[in-house]
């Protein structure tokens, strides 16, 4: 949104302290017209940069605004049969509502601080010129994007008009009534199907299969009934979903068997401790056996020695009594 | 989850009465007086529902208790009279297998036909017996059906390996009090034997 309005005081700035350069008897004078006028510049400059800095504020604004009508507009043209985005629609619609109010809001606040502001000082009738050319400028901004708004809303009530006309073909197009409504029914059918036929371009034959459907494409797209085309779209996504349902699963048996030869190769580890832990203790039991086969041998092979033990207790015995007695 | 009828017919692109070409009903389930009216307005019901079928599409009808479901295929339309249960996209691709078979028998024939064809095609009545279970028709949900029953079973082993872990956690216990154990008696016979030997 190119301003057709350009803040040019930077230049007036210059040029005005260029000329006044140039005019250079009344430097001694400007120096104090300068220190005054330097107050007071800020003065209207910074309400005039007040005025400025609404001004851009609500030009801003208005651009977002603007920006959020091209998105809802795309959003409305795109709305189909199915997974209609009505909840994200509505609230976009309710934003843009009140930011257009907020923004006719701050537009009449900004007339007000300028009509205040022409009373107030007298100010030259180039600024008068530039800050009404500003609020117009961004009234006439605000109205094409309230009209831009409401054009995307009447093609968004047609959609839903449109949508519900077929529903309701469809729906009495189905068996369940007389037999007698059937044969009535044909005769008020192709002119509504003329209707949606505009509407509804392809993406139904590239879903399915376009080995057959080739040939009778040409011939499907004149006489394409609105409700058929997500039923067969539904028929192949239906297949994908089964087909990714197989393969996810497929996948998951794939981490079970891994999750359970990990477990396996874990128990195969235990079982080698346990072997070990058997080994080990067969071994000490054998030193065991062995040590009390000894002890048993020793204690067998003892009875000789200790016949010589208690011969020799005898001798010293009857030696200690030959001692006594 | 029941097939009631199968039906093939010749669709014309003019939009006349489409002609019946074969036919496979299973109406043990009504009454005996009821089979003739009840053949006869499924009949009735076809010729209207493969009247509104254009050529390559397919389409599914609810009319009562019933979903009738019908592809038309280059003017040769087959039909299917499931009940609700029965999943969409098997009976489409039962629809799709009857098909093929019908144009494998009959060729290009049925394009002459303008008489309905009373005579009874064996495989659709075997057909019409045989899919009942949609597993049967639909080779996905047979896959994925098998693919629950392994995980299933896997599962169970899973349980089972885990089971075992806990008897050889328990086994690695014992053998190591054992080996504990017969350490202490081994070194308990030794001190027996060594100070036995002064005796």
């Amino acid at each position: 949104m190119a301003s057709p309005y350009r803040d040019r005081t930077a230049e007036f700035r210059s040029l005005s302290q260029t000329l006044k350069k140039i005019g250079g008897t009344t430097t001694a004078v400007d120096q104090p017209n300068n220190s005054f006028v330097s107050p007071k510049p800020p003065n209207p400059a910074s309400s005039r940069s007040e005025f400025n800095k609404k001004a851009s504020c609500i030009g801003l604004g208005i651009h977002e605004a603007s920006q959020k009508i091209a998105r809802l507009a795309k959003l409305a043209k795109r709305s189909s049969m199915f997974d209609d985005p009505i909840v994200e629609i509505q609230e976009l619609t309710a934003l843009i509502k009140d930011d257009i109010t907020a923004l006719n809001m701050a537009l009449s606040d900004l007339q007000t601080l300028q009509n205040l502001e022409i009373v107030e000082g007298n100010y030259s009738q180039d600024r008068v010129v530039h800050s009404t050319t500003v609020c117009d400028d961004l009234k006439s901004k605000l109205m094409g994007a309230t009209k831009e708004l409401q054009d995307v809303l009447t093609t968004r009530t047609e959609n839903i008009k449109a949508h519900e006309s077929r529903k309701q073909i469809f729906s009495a197009n189905a068996l369940r009534d007389s037999p007698f409504r059937q044969h009535a029914q044909p005769v008020t059918e192709p002119p509504p199907w003329s209707s949606p036929v505009k509407a509804s371009e392809s993406s139904q034959p590239s879903a399915r299969r376009p080995a057959v459907d080739n040939a009778p494409s040409h011939h499907m797209e004149m006489s394409m009934l609105q409700q058929v085309v997500p039923r067969q779209e539904n028929y192949s996504q239906s297949r994908a979903v089964a087909l990714h349902n197989v393969e996810s699963t497929i996948t998951e048996l794939g981490g079970i068997f891994t999750h359970l030869a990990t477990m396996v190769a874990q128990q195969g580890e235990l079982a080698i401790r346990i072997d070990d832990n058997m080994d080990e203790s067969l071994a000490n039991v054998e030193g065991a056996r062995n040590a009390l086969l000894r002890h048993l041998n020793q204690i067998s092979s003892n009875r000789w020695l200790m016949i010589k033990i208690f011969a020799v207790i005898i001798f010293f015995l009857t030696v200690f009594m030959f001692f006594v007695a | 989850m029941k097939i009631t009828a199968l039906l093939v017919l010749k669709c014309n692109p003019d939009g006349s009465d489409p002609v019946v070409l074969a036919t496979a009903m299973d109406v043990s389930h009504f009454g005996y007086f009821q089979r003739s009216s009840v053949k006869e307005f499924i009949l009735f019901v076809a010729r209207t529902v493969g009247k509104r079928t254009p050529p390559g599409q397919r389409q599914s009808v609810q009319h009562e208790e019933y979903k009738v479901h019908s592809y038309n295929r280059n003017g040769l339309c087959v039909m299917g009279f499931m009940d609700d249960h029965y999943p969409v996209r098997s009976s489409f691709s039962l629809l799709n297998q009857v098909l093929d078979e019908y144009q494998k028998n009959f060729g290009e024939s049925w394009r002459t036909a303008q008489a309905d064809n009373m005579q009874p095609w064996p495989y659709l009545n075997e057909a019409l017996n045989k899919y009942q279970d949609p597993a049967e028709a639909d080779k996905l949900l047979k896959i994925q059906r098998e693919l629950d029953e392994t995980k299933i079973i896997l599962h169970k082993t899973i349980d089972s390996v885990l089971a075992r872990g806990e008897k050889l956690d328990s086994l690695v216990e014992k053998s190591s009090d054992l080996s504990a154990a017969s350490q202490m008696f081994y070194k308990q016979a030794k001190k027996t034997n060594q100070c036995c030997t002064i005796l």
